[in-house]
């Protein structure tokens, strides 16, 4: 898997998104881009191609030291991990349970390293499942001025056939278009399992004679 | 059952196998920097670039029908579709790379052939009705497995399997809502349905894989919290599910032995393993035709991602001065 | 959509019907060429982008259309798949086959340049319902413009063989761009009105806008323009298998109510 070749699939940038002005920014996932605009724009559409989000963060897998509690117990030298003094951003894992974002971003530190960051991420959340640091300066963020959150975000709201409840129901479609007189009344064939017919269509009665049909049983049982 | 200590590679203890085991048991996620078994970081590796080259080699049967799709709106829906496929194929490599797998390494296996893909993808689309079918079927057989593999013991690769449910349903209604309305269109709409039922029922069984009892990689797997359910089940859940609706929808499935059990279950007939075997190996179906399409892509895009790399590499060396 | 805001002379309906359906073809056209990327692009995060441009433009195809649909109760569908080439209004500068990447992210950026200044001005226009559709598809176009922007300068300053590429698609296209700007019949009326954008003024901002991102911030040289520009019946020779193949399933089977 590790052999060298020719190829480059670009650097790869992990990607925080923020679903709201009161959400934190959370771990989504990562793209392959070349540069920081790159990696913003690309994270828009790989990681907005459906609601919601307000601001993107793009930060260079490089730039990013992040740790488990098992890690740090048999590695401990990761706490001392050098780099630049800076403001750093803590994300912290806080569940074992099923999620499509990994930490939440909860706050920043003033550090000398990553190391540093990593340490005061653990003491301030010693029981988080996992810790992640970067360097504020690390990172591309999506311009937050109305025009861009406009122009960036607020569009996949209206891609609803995107989402699956734009379909509803199996067959309501077909039974709309029936009650509109545009749809033939039944299949070709009808379903068998061997030679025992298994089911009665269901589309024999379309709902508009079924109602007629409810309305009127109580006048004959008169 | 699979000897558990065949598993234990030479310079790892049966004390941190039992330590990793006790995790998995507790419902703990494992993490990219967390101690797991070589054997662990292998199979996933496998598993799920395998994946992420079947969402990828995915795109081809379908995409081939955005240019003829019968309506503006079919169109934009498919392309939104292809275009989630890649994004989930995005998604899952991104998921091996925290195993320490490289993307390039990755395509490169694909296109050397020492990586698989679902050989699902190698069937042709014939119709535009298969659009539908694929959705219904195919994606409804996907997300049975991915429903499952959401559950996975890897953290990184349970959260890629949470998100590409969560847009995969919309994969599977479309198609749904397709073949409901064409089952009960014109004749030819109906016959264009059912004929894309009688070539895709057999292939999407076969495509959750062979029998529990012919399949090598299940046991450590499930052991591990990987694969929480055999493909029998699996396989067995998505009968149960699409066999009534598809009758419902007054098609015929073409399974004359397909029936309820006593428990409510539908059972199929006798699968064709041979034909499965076949795609697999190339004998059949366009294994051939598809690598040598990504080929293309890959090939065509070199110089542009060429292009891209430098450009970064020099804004990143004028920065730097 | 709601009725139209103002009540149009036949003469000016007629127009702004010829407007509504040649900016509808060129976006489904246009859309069709970026479909043909999907699963073919350079890199994974690119198939999913240029996904996304041919959805909206699509989208945007189907604004106008309804547009229409409301002065004169055609349907989308019929007009998009029915149509043969003479029929269609398209520009031949989006009929080009796709190309290259260096192609494909060049025509894709002066037309997005083109759109979103269009939208910008007609965001302004009297006719309620176009000035609705503009704010609405103006927002991405705006993104859409700073991708392919982005990817024009990348290409062009990239490697030797990526600027090569790039200058080869501007001395390609670049003959074809002015006809994005020949008036339907009758659109004269309409800008007058203050229906539509005044069209030479939009073209002035266009090209003060992409001369220098092409020129300077890019280093490309633009070639020699102001050749005569034919109407919109005037098409390429790619645009009628495009059309096949684009029509065949719904051509196959007509009178078919629902797809």
């Amino acid at each position: 898997m590790t052999q060298p070749h020719p190829d480059t699939q670009w650097p790869r940038w992990e990607i925080f998104k923020q679903d709201n002005e009161k959400r934190p920014y959370q771990g989504v996932g990562s793209v392959h881009a070349g540069d920081p605009d790159h990696a913003l724009l690309t994270a828009r559409n790989v990681f907005v191609r459906r609601p919601a989000a307000v601001s993107l963060w793009a930060v260079r897998e490089d730039d990013i030291l992040n740790a488990t509690p098992e890690e740090v117990g048999t590695h401990p030298e990761v706490l001392d991990t050098p780099g630049e003094a800076d403001t750093y951003h803590v994300g912290i894992k806080k569940t074992h349970k099923r999620s499509m974002t990994f930490v939440d971003l909860v706050e920043s530190v003033e550090a000398t390293g990553p190391g540093d960051a990593l340490r005061q991420a653990r003491e301030q959340h010693a029981d988080a499942l996992a810790w992640l640091v970067f360097p504020d300066s690390a990172i591309a963020r999506t311009d937050d001025d109305p025009g861009t959150v406009e122009s960036w975000f607020a569009p996949a709201k209206e891609k609803t056939y995107k989402q699956q409840q734009y379909y509803g129901v199996i067959g309501k479609h077909v039974g709309e278009l029936k009650r509109e007189g545009r749809m033939p009344r039944r299949a070709t064939e009808e379903p068998h399992a061997g030679d025992h017919k298994v089911y009665d269509h269901p589309h024999d009665a379309s709902p508009a004679e079924l109602k007629t049909h409810e309305v009127q049983k109580p006048e004959v049982q008169k | 059952m699979t000897q558990p200590n065949s598993h234990i590679a030479p310079n790892e203890t049966a004390a941190q196998h039992a330590a990793f085991e006790a995790r998995i048991e507790r419902g703990e996620k494992i993490e990219a920097g967390d101690w797991m078994p070589a054997e662990y970081r292998r199979q996933l590796i496998r598993m799920i670039s395998q994946h992420a080259h079947s969402e990828v080699v995915g795109m081809l049967p379908e995409g081939e029908w955005i240019a003829s799709a019968p309506t503006l709106k079919r169109k934009t829906i498919l392309m939104a579709k292809v275009q989630d496929e890649a994004g989930h194929g995005q998604y899952l490599y991104h998921a091996a790379e925290t195993l320490g797998a490289t993307r390039e390494g990755m395509i490169d296996a694909l296109l050397t052939r020492r990586a698989k893909y679902s050989s699902i993808f190698n069937y042709p689309t014939t119709s535009w009705a298969d659009v539908g079918m694929i959705g219904w079927l195919v994606d409804g057989a996907a997300i049975k497995n991915q429903t499952m593999l959401a559950g996975a013991s890897y953290g990184p690769y349970s959260r890629a399997m949470v998100r590409i449910c969560s847009e995969e349903t919309f994969h599977h209604k479309q198609g749904k809502e397709m073949i409901v309305a064409y089952a009960v269109g014109t004749p030819a709409q109906r016959e264009m349905a059912q004929d894309a039922l009688n070539r895709w029922w057999w292939p999407a069984l076969m495509m959750l894989g062979p029998h529990d009892a012919d399949s090598p990689n299940t046991g450590i797997m499930s052991k591990w919290g990987v694969k929480l359910k055999t493909n029998d089940e699996v396989r067995q859940e998505f009968i149960n599910e699409h066999a009534p609706e598809l009758l419902e929808a007054g098609l015929t499935i073409p399974d004359p032995d397909l029936h309820q059990d006593e428990q409510g279950n539908w059972k199929h007939g006798p699968i064709d393993w041979t034909e499965f075997w076949a795609v697999i190996k190339g004998e059949r179906g366009l294994g051939a035709e598809r690598l040598a399409t990504r080929q293309a892509a890959h090939d065509d895009g070199a110089w542009v991602r060429e292009a891209l790399q430098a450009y970064t590499d020099r804004q990143r060396a004028v920065a730097a001065d | 959509m709601t009725a139209p805001a103002m009540t149009l002379s036949d003469v000016q309906q007629a127009a702004l019907i010829r407007k509504l359906t040649a900016l509808a073809d060129d976006e489904i056209i246009l859309a069709q060429r970026g479909g043909e990327w999907t699963g073919h692009a350079p890199i994974l995060e690119e198939d999913i982008a240029l996904a996304n441009i041919a959805q909206d433009e699509l989208g945007h195809a189907g604004l106008y259309l309804e547009l229409r649909r409301a002065l004169d109760g055609s349907d989308a569908d019929a007009l998009a798949f029915t149509r043969s080439a003479d029929e269609f209004t398209s520009a031949r500068f989006v009929e080009l086959p796709k190309g290259d990447w260096a192609f494909t992210m060049l025509r894709q950026y002066l037309y997005d340049a083109y759109e979103a200044l269009w939208l910008d001005a007609a965001r302004k226009s009297v006719y309620e319902p176009l000035a609705e559709v503009a704010n609405k598809a103006f927002r991405e176009e705006r993104f859409h413009l700073q991708h392919t922007a982005l990817w024009v300068e990348r290409l062009a300053l990239g490697t030797p063989e990526s600027m090569k590429r790039t200058q080869d698609a501007l001395n390609a296209l670049w003959p074809y761009v002015g006809q994005l700007w020949q008036p339907v019949e009758g659109e004269g009326g309409l800008i007058e009105a203050g229906l539509l954008p005044d069209l030479n003024a939009v073209k002035t901002r266009w090209e003060g806008l992409i001369v220098p991102h092409l020129t300077v911030q890019c280093g490309l040289i633009l070639p020699p323009g102001g050749a005569e520009q034919p109407g919109r019946d005037t098409h390429t020779e790619d645009l009628a298998p495009l059309l096949d193949e684009m029509q065949r399933v719904y051509r196959a089977h007509p009178d078919t109510p629902y797809w």
